[in-house]
């Protein structure tokens, strides 16, 4: 049976690199810095990973273990260039990639659903779709069903083996 | 390898070395052997390679070994001798319990040699090179030479004898190296001299007796390394002997260690003296049999022997009865642990297996730091923190060496495989394979040494963290050694260090060169600034937070930049740099307060505590520019539409709104500047208290008025403008007005600034017209009403500036035409021009004729003289008044194909007003744009013929009999063979929708080889012809044409049209004028004349008189290329209603006719009855053999034969194709007599005549 991860932290970053949303489950709630700063410095990492994959002609969206700090980092990267962070406690196991990419999907879900809200563009002057600010307004703290979402998966972590299926279903707010 | 003897004169060298010429070869030989042997290894950290190289050490000759074994001295009846590093010899330094001692690895790999190399000066008996030839053999001399020489080889052999005997006494290898000058080679004595040597001296027979002259570099080179592949074995035996008797004594002790061990308890019966454990005992053979297997390069037995001693010191270091901490064996073995870790690290790092290596590094610390709980030096205790740092430390530092030289980092990639996962797990056979495909422990994934670094900087950084929490509780703790130790450890320059390095390491490892500086050298050197701060440093820590910073600002990580702000406030301060304190503190605001934590109006007092008490180092403005970072106010400047034309007002509002969380109110702006781009004047607006606080509203509405380009500058300088400039949470400042240009331009807002007075200081905060806060969208607004509020969302894309530009121009264009064209002709297309605009246009048309696919479309146009088959530029209509129109006739000329034809038409207008020197010119004219329009059309002309014309061909046989084979006309070159005629029925038809007057029609002869015209109707009645044809009327000619019999047959089957029609007329107009004059032309259609084979023609008058004669002719024509024909003849007079008398052949033979004969038979007829007499049927038959065909009984229809028609050539007329189907009818006859009859037969049996009374 596969050894249950621990989420400790989650980042979205836009494709222009600037955060949407960083979120800390780590308990008790200590050094939501030091994730900001992690989220942050794996973008290096994450460029050089594209770089390789674009080179290898990859499409996966997981790019695998970032680097291991006392935490390990692991990236994922959306279709739409969107970067999803997350910081996994270290444990002394094997973490298979399949249960990582089931957490990066379920949060990629979570990402979508709220992008798709459309009262984010509400009053938004122009219809251009490629306008990022939408995206990273997504993690305005106004906009509440999107942590709420993040959270819950945070949660789930820390509860239950993640399965896609059960984070996928969960209620939507 | 010891090697000696070769520390030749070290003090007559360096006098030499200036003119080394005349240097003695051996000494020169001796240096370069030097070189070359100390050379071969170098002693690294990192040295995974296994190639025969020795470790050479230079000694002297008479070099001393360190003591073997020695007995105790008190007792040494009772015990075998130890080595004095044994615990067993109390004079150790580990007596009596101690573990092992580095001096014990010391005395392995540098005071006792496996192989010891002596080199040797061979006695050389010097040459008498006075010698001359005349001197003879001089036996006398020779022998005294062998005594010298014997003499000389026997002390030689003595003291190498004294030297092997030290070496034996370890069993180490010595090997002698004679050095010998290159002629001494060539003695040949020498063998016997070596010989004797060698057994004199007892030395090996194998491997142990060199002989070597002064040779070049390179073959030094080639010496060393036989050499040492010699020596190689020899050494690879002395350590494994060693080995073995580790071994051995290990196993002996480890049976045996009760009664070993009861004994010595009894004498140390103190604590203190307690004598090593069995489990020490078995750390210290295994470590001895690593170390001896790493010297002979088998790391993995050396790895196990490492990973025992490992466990069994864990063993130790877990119970506090065997190893009490804080003591001094206690901390030699933590110590010893760390190093057999490092140890076993390195041996999996040159097996390549990192994750091993990665995972024993973390494991040991982890146990480690669950001992270290145990000692009470856990993770709240200093110590812990400095063994951590220096664990990281070590393996950083060893992965740095390795990847110095043959070490590399693995890569981290996702495998490929997470996709089809299933497949690869149900691969039973490759199950770990497997599992390594689907994850990896994090903890094992080796990082570069970048990473260890900062780690250890980390955890150095919490050693001091925990150090200054000890400090603080000083007096009530006592202060122990290890706390006075930290006391003197400057631990900011070695968190410094390490950071500094994990930098390089970090900067060495980003691969991503592109980006000026990676983000993970950037948090590196975030945390070299926090360290420079903490340590004082705030001049470089500084200098670091300003390139830190910009990157942050750039991607927005307001969290990262708070932080480091406040730090650079804080070196800002104690640098006493007033400037920049007011500029952080400025960001600071602009970014908001953090996460609630503090007070968000201390800062904005902050700053004006700041501005109150100091003063600027310079009279000079401070700009503060935060459009960059976060702004101080969230602004946009929206216009109302996205268009005017010049001299229109466009109307603007800018709206200045302090962030609901940032405190403002009372930082004191006194004016704000707003910029316009262009020549647009800008604007102050000052500020001015409201009289009292109830009048403050939320929102301010000041309306700036109208700005022009064109208002002169002195009018508008002095505008009073005020308005309250003080912020509160959410406050809202709008300025609204309307901008006009007198020049096509882009109107927008270029700059906001704020400025800021207070004492001495003069801030001016330039603000970016849009703002943009991270995180948040912008979203334009325009304020709709004030009472009650009302805003306007903007849903505009380019909402921020008003495009100004001329007036479209109105000009009416109308295209004007009548029906479709008719190809051929001119066709008239009137483009008319009408200014409708009040400015004078100067209106100039391009006119451009698609391109069609229509085949052999050859189109033009023209207008006035110009002409071309595209495109017409530049048509002057010359410049119009307003309200007046103008036109020109376009002429649209197609052919070939019906179809469409398509023209674009551009009316280009000017407007005369901005080139006529009334105008001021600005000096900006010249570049802006012209005052211009375009009025475009498209016109689709569709295309159709005026007249088609229809044909319809008959032929005619030739009546005239064929010349014969040999007539000589024939060969004239004139000569037409007749061969019929054709006759073609044109019917041309008036199709187009206007009516045409036809001026002329005429048939063109175009008389060829094998075709003429005869005659033509049209030649005869021209003028009843000419007339207007309307649409439907038709005109019928009728024209004969004469062929020629063909040579050959034609390429096409065709013989062109010997002529052609045209037909030149003019369109009716409307107004009952006619167009311009064009021609239409029908070429006679090509004609194909049928062929015969065997043919009958009949003639006879049409008309006879009542018993008068008339004649009646048959012609027989064979035209067939080949066959001639046997044809026979048979006249068949009606029985019934007999008409005529018949005189002539009724019944016969014909001779056989040749192909292309030709026989006449002629009757005569007289007619006995009136009316329409039937002439006798005539039956023609071609009685020839049947074609060689398969069937052999076809020999009984020969009687048959086949019928020939019979043409009345009176009715003659055939169409092209009918008369090959007759034919071929006809011949099918004779196979098929039940064929039907052909239309055309009944001609040959309807063949009458009228007979007047």
């Amino acid at each position: 049976m596969a050894p249950q991860l621990r989420l400790n932290a989650v980042a979205f970053v836009s494709p222009q690199n600037h955060p949407i949303l960083i979120r800390t489950f780590e308990q008790p709630r200590q050094d939501e810095l030091k994730y900001h700063y992690i989220a942050h410095t794996s973008l290096d990492v994450i460029d050089e990973r594209i770089q390789a994959a674009t080179a290898s002609k990859s499409t996966d969206c997981y790019l695998g273990l970032l680097y291991v700090e006392d935490v390990a980092v692991y990236g994922y990267m959306t279709p739409l260039k969107v970067k999803i962070i997350i910081a996994l406690e270290l444990s002394d196991s094997i973490v298979r990639d399949a249960d990582v990419v089931a957490i990066f999907k379920a949060l990629h879900t979570a990402y979508r659903r709220s992008v798709a809200n459309p009262f984010l563009r509400l009053n938004v002057p122009t219809e251009n779709v490629t306008d990022h600010s939408i995206l990273v307004s997504a993690g305005n703290s106004r906009w509440q069903a999107f942590r709420k979402r993040v959270d819950e998966i945070g949660r789930a972590s820390y509860g239950f083996v993640p399965s896609p299926l059960f984070l996928v279903t969960s209620k939507i707010q | 390898m010891f090697v000696a003897g070769l520390d030749v004169p070290s003090s007559s060298a360096t006098p030499q070395s200036p003119s080394p010429k005349q240097q003695d070869p051996f000494v020169a030989l001796a240096i370069r052997l030097r070189e070359a042997l100390t050379s071969q290894r170098k002693v690294a950290i990192w040295q995974p390679d296994k190639s025969k190289t020795f470790q050479v050490i230079l000694v002297d000759p008479e070099v001393r070994f360190p003591p073997r074994k020695i007995a105790p001295a008190e007792d040494q009846q009772f015990h075998t001798p130890h080595s004095p590093l044994s615990p067993l010899t109390p004079s150790s330094p580990l007596y009596p319990d101690g573990l092992i001692a580095p001096i014990w690895i010391r005395k392995h790999t540098t005071l006792v040699p496996s192989v010891f190399v002596l080199f040797k000066r061979i006695y050389e008996h010097p040459h008498t090179s006075s010698r001359t030839p005349l001197d003879t053999h001089d036996p006398e001399r020779d022998r005294e030479r062998e005594a010298e020489e014997r003499r000389k080889d026997s002390e030689l052999a003595a003291e190498i004898a004294q030297r092997k005997k030290s070496t034996n006494e370890r069993s180490i290898k010595l090997t002698v190296v004679l050095m010998a000058s290159r002629k001494m080679l060539d003695d040949p004595a020498l063998d016997a001299r070596l010989t004797f040597i060698r057994r004199q001296s007892g030395l090996d027979p194998r491997a142990a007796l060199f002989v070597l002259s002064p040779v070049t570099s390179a073959e030094i080179g080639d010496f060393v390394r036989s050499l040492q592949e010699a020596l190689y074995e020899p050494a690879i035996e002395y350590y494994t002997n060693h080995s073995k008797r580790v071994r051995r004594k290990r196993n002996r002790h480890s049976q045996a260690n009760v009664s070993y061990q009861l004994p010595l308890t009894t004498i140390g019966s103190t604590s203190a003296q307690r004598p090593l454990r069995p489990e020490g005992w078995t750390v210290r053979y295994e470590y001895k049999m690593a170390c001896f297997a790493e010297f002979r390069g088998e790391d993995d037995i050396a790895l196990k022997h490492y990973h025992d001693a490992y466990s069994a010191l864990h063993i130790m270091l877990g119970s506090t009865a065997i190893l009490p901490p804080r003591t001094k064996r206690w901390a030699e073995a933590k110590v010893l642990a760390d190093c057999i870790s490092v140890k076993i690290c390195k041996l999996y790092l040159y097996n390549n297996e990192h994750a091993m290596a990665l995972a024993h590094h973390s494991s040991h610390m982890r146990l480690f730091s669950d001992l270290s709980r145990g000692w009470g030096i856990g993770e709240e205790t200093f110590e812990f923190w400095s063994w951590l740092a220096r664990q990281h430390r070590v393996f950083a530092e060893l992965l740095e060496q390795g990847t110095r030289s043959t070490l590399k980092i693995p890569t981290h990639l996702p495998s490929p495989g997470v996709a089809s996962q299933t497949q690869e797990t149900q691969r039973g056979s490759l199950e770990v394979e497997a599992m390594r495909a689907l994850g990896l422990n994090p903890t094992q994934a080796l990082q570069h040494p970048g990473f260890y670094y900062y780690m250890a900087a980390r955890c150095t950084e919490n050693r001091r963290d925990r150090y200054l929490r000890a400090l603080e509780n000083e007096s009530s703790h006592h202060a122990s050694p290890g706390f006075v130790n930290e006391r003197k450890v400057d631990h900011l320059s070695i968190v410094l260090e390490l950071y500094t390095r994990a930098y390089e390491l970090f900067k060495k490892y980003s691969t991503s060169s592109s980006q000026s500086q990676g983000r993970l050298t950037l948090w590196i050197a975030y945390l070299i600034a926090q360290t420079y701060y903490e340590s004082g440093k705030f001049e470089m820590a500084v200098r670091f937070f300003e390139r830190i910073a910009k990157t942050y600002r750039r991607e927005q990580w307001d969290a990262l930049l708070r932080p480091l702000l406040s730090t650079w406030y804080r070196c800002a301060q104690h640098l006493g740099d007033m400037e920049l304190s007011v500029q952080l503190l400025l960001e600071i605001i602009g970014h908001g307060p953090q996460d609630d934590q503090d007070d968000p109006e201390s800062l904005e007092e902050d700053l004006l505590a700041v501005l109150k008490s100091t003063v600027p180092s310079s009279d000079q403005v401070l700009t503060v520019d935060l459009t960059e970072s976060g702004p101080l106010l969230d602004t946009s400047a929206v216009f109302w539409k996205s268009h005017v034309n010049v001299d229109q007002a466009a109307a603007f509002q800018i709206t200045l709104t302090a962030p609901e969380i940032i405190s403002l109110a009372s930082l004191p702006f006194t004016s704000l500047l707003v910029q316009f781009s262009g020549d647009l004047p800008s604007i102050t607006v000052q500020h001015t208290a409201p009289e009292s606080d109830a009048d403050v509203s939320s929102l301010q509405k000041i309306d700036l008025g109208d700005l022009s380009t064109s208002s002169s500058d002195n009018e508008d300088k002095d505008k009073d403008i005020k308005a309250n400039l003080r912020w509160r949470p959410g406050d809202t400042l709008i300025l609204c007005g309307n901008l006009t240009s007198s020049v096509p331009s882009n109107m927008t807002v270029s700059k906001l600034v704020l400025t800021l007075k207070e004492g001495n200081w003069n801030i001016d905060l330039p603000l970016h017209p849009n703002s943009r806060r991270s995180g948040t969208i912008p979203y334009p607004r325009w304020l709709g009403s004030l009472s009650p509020v009302r805003f306007i969302p903007v849903h505009r894309d380019n909402y921020s500036f008003v495009v100004v530009r001329h007036r479209p121009h109105v000009v009416k264009v109308s295209l004007s035409s009548e029906g479709p064209a008719y190809l051929g002709e001119e066709f008239p297309i009137v483009i008319d021009v009408t200014n409708a605009d009040d400015r004078e246009l100067d209106i100039v048309v391009d006119i451009l004729l698609q391109p069609t696919e229509i085949e052999e479309a050859d189109n033009f146009i023209s207008v006035d003289e110009e002409r071309s088959s595209s495109l017409i530029k530049g048509v002057e209509f010359g410049v119009l008044p307003p309200g007046v129109n103008m036109n020109k006739t376009l002429y649209l000329a197609c052919s070939g194909a019906v179809g469409d034809r398509v023209i674009d038409i551009s009316v280009q207008s000017r407007s005369m007003a901005s080139v006529s020197p009334t105008t001021p010119v600005t000096p900006q004219s010249p570049s802006q744009v012209a005052d211009t329009g375009e009025t475009l059309r498209t016109l689709v002309v569709p295309t159709v013929d005026p007249i088609t014309a229809t044909h319809h061909v008959t032929y005619r046989r030739s009546t005239k009999p064929s010349p014969g084979l040999g007539d000589l006309d024939t060969f004239e070159g004139d000569y037409w063979d007749d061969a019929g005629e054709a006759h073609v029925v044109t019917t041309m038809t008036s199709v187009g929708p206007s009516g045409i007057f036809v001026e002329g029609l005429k048939l063109l002869r175009e008389d060829g080889t094998y075709a003429k015209v005869n005659e033509s109707t049209v030649d005869q009645d021209e003028d009843e012809f000419l007339t207007e044809w309307h649409t439907g009327d038709e005109f019928c000619d009728q024209c004969r044409i004469s062929l020629a019999r063909l040579d050959e047959p034609l390429g096409g089957g065709y013989i062109p049209g010997p002529g052609t029609y045209e037909v030149s007329w003019r369109r009716l107009l409307p107004n009952n004028q006619k167009g311009s004059l064009a021609k239409t032309r029908f070429s006679l259609p090509p004609l194909k004349p049928p062929s015969d084979g065997l043919i009958a023609l009949l003639n006879v008058p049409n008309t006879a008189k009542l018993h008068q004669t008339i004649p009646l002719q048959l012609t027989i024509r064979n035209g067939h290329p080949t066959k001639s024909a046997n044809i026979i003849l048979q006249l068949e007079p009606d029985a019934v209603t007999d008409g005529f008398v018949v005189a002539g052949i009724r019944n016969g033979r014909l001779p056989i006719l040749l192909p292309g004969g030709e026989e006449i038979i002629k009757w005569n007829l007289i007619p006995i009855e009136c009316g329409w007499v039937k002439v006798p049927k005539i039956k023609v038959m071609n009685r020839r053999p049947p074609p060689p065909s398969a069937h052999g009984q076809a020999h009984d229809v020969e009687g048959e034969g086949e019928i020939v028609e019979v043409v009345d050539v009176r009715w003659d007329g055939r169409p092209e194709q009918s008369v090959r189907t007759s034919v071929d009818v006809a011949r099918k006859s004779v196979e098929v007599p039940k064929v039907e009859m052909h239309p055309s037969d009944a001609a040959q049996f309807a063949a009458v005549v009228l007979v007047l009374p």
